[in-house]
């Protein structure tokens, strides 16, 4: 068996400008942060069966990859030339579509597997192009490249996509104090609902030409946003995150609603500085920074709010930063 | 002779202040993730650089969590290549000295661990073949060398060179011994810090109860 690994991300700023209507005339710029919660793939060869197994929040048994109704494990496989005796296995410890980018990460941590099991080992940049590829070519979906980026490389960067296609992977080079400490400050709230990101991004998609401006202006706060990080200014980071969520509200109507808006309300009125929904939006996770002194009346108001908004399962997931990116955890075919 | 001790110094102080700072902390975070996947760290180096490699597997290993050796579960796990000088000089005898770091290393290397090469020169034929099957596993590769880097600069991931001219070889490995000492110091620090912050949660907790 081969299980490989990828993390899911926090997407602090730049959000919407790794699409290519944006950065093939603008370069788009995101800073993001892996996070400690893992996609893990299990990829088994079965030789003595003749089907295809796929495991996620459905278990599919087919005689051919072309039936899968997972579309990313369909196309993979169908890329690859991988058509029996394979059982492909997916686990998490959140929920898909929750803003946190896990779904690239499945698609990262899915690539790096399958390379893995027909005996090809990928550097971090080629499996990060194979999962865009399997994505937004082979799949179609109309996402960016960011969160593969993100979920292949591990850590803290600013990615920066270029009007020729390249990605630029530039890390932010926070000391052990400063990352721990912005820990402190960051509450992650889990909404508990989910969206397809797909939707909101189609219509984002087609509102780039109108929004470019906003866009360019969101590339541009990248840098800024991340001086605020190197210098320990959580406050300032946390206001242009407010300024952020507000240019972001004008780019899909979606993105927002007015539940979400009531809990960053309360958020901000029990002296969080800001924050931003995680994703494309709609739902997902709102991920505030605070003081430490106001923080547990943050996550407490935001408790108690969302019950009242019927986000029922919502509540705070502890979150960490870490360094590590896709990995191949295991390999029993050897190495 | 104090004119002479004054010189040296002085070029120590220069190449001191012109440390490659983001090299070396991109080589701390190339650590910090090896920690986190539970991988292992090479380390292999020539004449000198296999002393400080030595020096280092044994502060990695243990100084880093010296003051709380109990309370840290998971650890580095740093080792210096060959292990054994039968190991080395059966490599070298039997195959070739080219062959002494990357034969040992091809014993143990998986994906998820790391190579630290040290190399004044940078062109260190066993060096560079020990690097080359290091990228055959997209393993992440530390360079730490010295003169003009060589061919090992060019091909590390964290590209950490103490630029000097050809062949001052007590400047460079007396500043290879210090770059090395800033990863030990910076994850004990860490380490610590973190212990504190899991001391102060758990007082909070005990509190609130």
């Amino acid at each position: 068996m081969i299980i490989s690994s990828a993390p899911m991300r926090i997407s602090f700023a730049g959000g919407g400008t790794d699409l290519p209507d944006f950065y093939t005339r603008y370069p788009g710029r995101v800073i993001s942060s892996a996070i400690d919660k893992f996609i893990f793939i299990a990829i088994n060869h079965a030789p003595y069966t003749n089907h295809v197994a796929a495991r996620y929040s459905l278990s599919e048994e087919v005689s051919h990859p072309s039936e899968l109704k997972n579309t990313r494990i369909r196309e993979a496989l169908l890329d690859l030339g991988i058509e029996k005796n394979i059982e492909i296995g997916s686990f998490a410890p959140i929920p898909a579509r929750t803003g946190l980018g896990s779904s690239s990460s499945f698609s990262v941590a899915l690539m790096k597997g399958l390379y893995a099991y027909v005996g090809k080992k990928l550097d971090k940049r080629e499996v990060a192009e194979a999962a865009c590829r399997l994505e937004i070519d082979l799949v179609k979906e109309p996402i960016g490249k960011q969160d593969q980026y993100a979920a292949a490389f591990g850590g803290f960067n600013v990615l920066q996509f270029n009007p020729d296609g390249t990605v630029d992977v530039e890390p932010v080079l926070l000391d052990y104090k400063k990352r721990m400490l912005l820990e402190s400050h960051l509450i992650l709230f889990f909404l508990g609902t989910t969206r397809d990101a797909s939707s909101v991004l189609t219509e984002q998609k087609a509102n780039t030409q109108k929004n470019f401006e906003t866009l360019k202006r969101m590339s541009d706060s990248v840098p800024v946003f991340k001086e605020t990080l190197l210098h320990a200014d959580f406050k300032s980071a946390g206001e242009m995150l407010l300024d952020g969520w507000t240019m972001k509200k004008q780019l899909a109507s979606a993105i927002s609603n007015t539940g979400i808006d009531n809990l960053y309300e309360i958020a901000i009125s029990r002296g969080a500085w800001g924050g931003k929904i995680l994703g494309a939006g709609g739902a997902g996770c709102l991920m505030m920074l605070a003081p430490l002194d106001s923080r547990a009346a943050v996550v407490e108001a935001l408790t108690v709010g969302a019950k009242t908004e019927g986000f029922e399962a919502a509540c705070e997931i502890p979150v960490g930063f870490v360094q590590a990116g896709a990995e191949i955890v295991t390999n029993s075919y050897g190495r | 002779m104090e004119q002479f001790i004054q010189e040296f110094s002085q070029k120590a102080i220069t190449l001191l202040n012109n440390l490659p700072k983001v090299e070396i902390a991109k080589a701390m975070n190339i650590l910090q993730a090896a920690f986190e996947r539970d991988g292992r760290i090479y380390v292999i180096g020539n004449g000198g650089s296999l002393a400080l490699a030595t020096h280092w597997v044994a502060d990695f290993n243990k100084t880093v969590f010296s003051h709380n050796l109990d309370e840290h579960q998971r650890r580095f796990q740093a080792i210096r290549l060959p292990t054994t000088e039968e190991e080395l000089t059966a490599w070298a005898n039997d195959v070739g000295y080219d062959m002494v770091f990357s034969g040992p290393l091809r014993n143990y290397i998986q994906d998820s661990d790391v190579l630290i090469a040290i190399s004044s020169s940078g062109n260190s034929e066993n060096i560079i073949r020990a690097v080359e099957l290091a990228h055959e596993h997209k393993v992440p590769v530390i360079g730490i060398s010295g003169f003009d880097g060589g061919r090992l600069n060019p091909l590390s991931d964290a590209k950490i060179l103490i630029q000097t001219t050809q062949g001052e070889y007590e400047l460079v490995e007396g500043i290879h011994a210090i770059v090395l000492h800033i990863f030990t110091k910076y994850f004990k620090e860490y380490f610590d810090h973190v212990l504190l912050l899991r001391r102060q949660r758990d007082k909070l907790h005990a509190t609130a109860h």
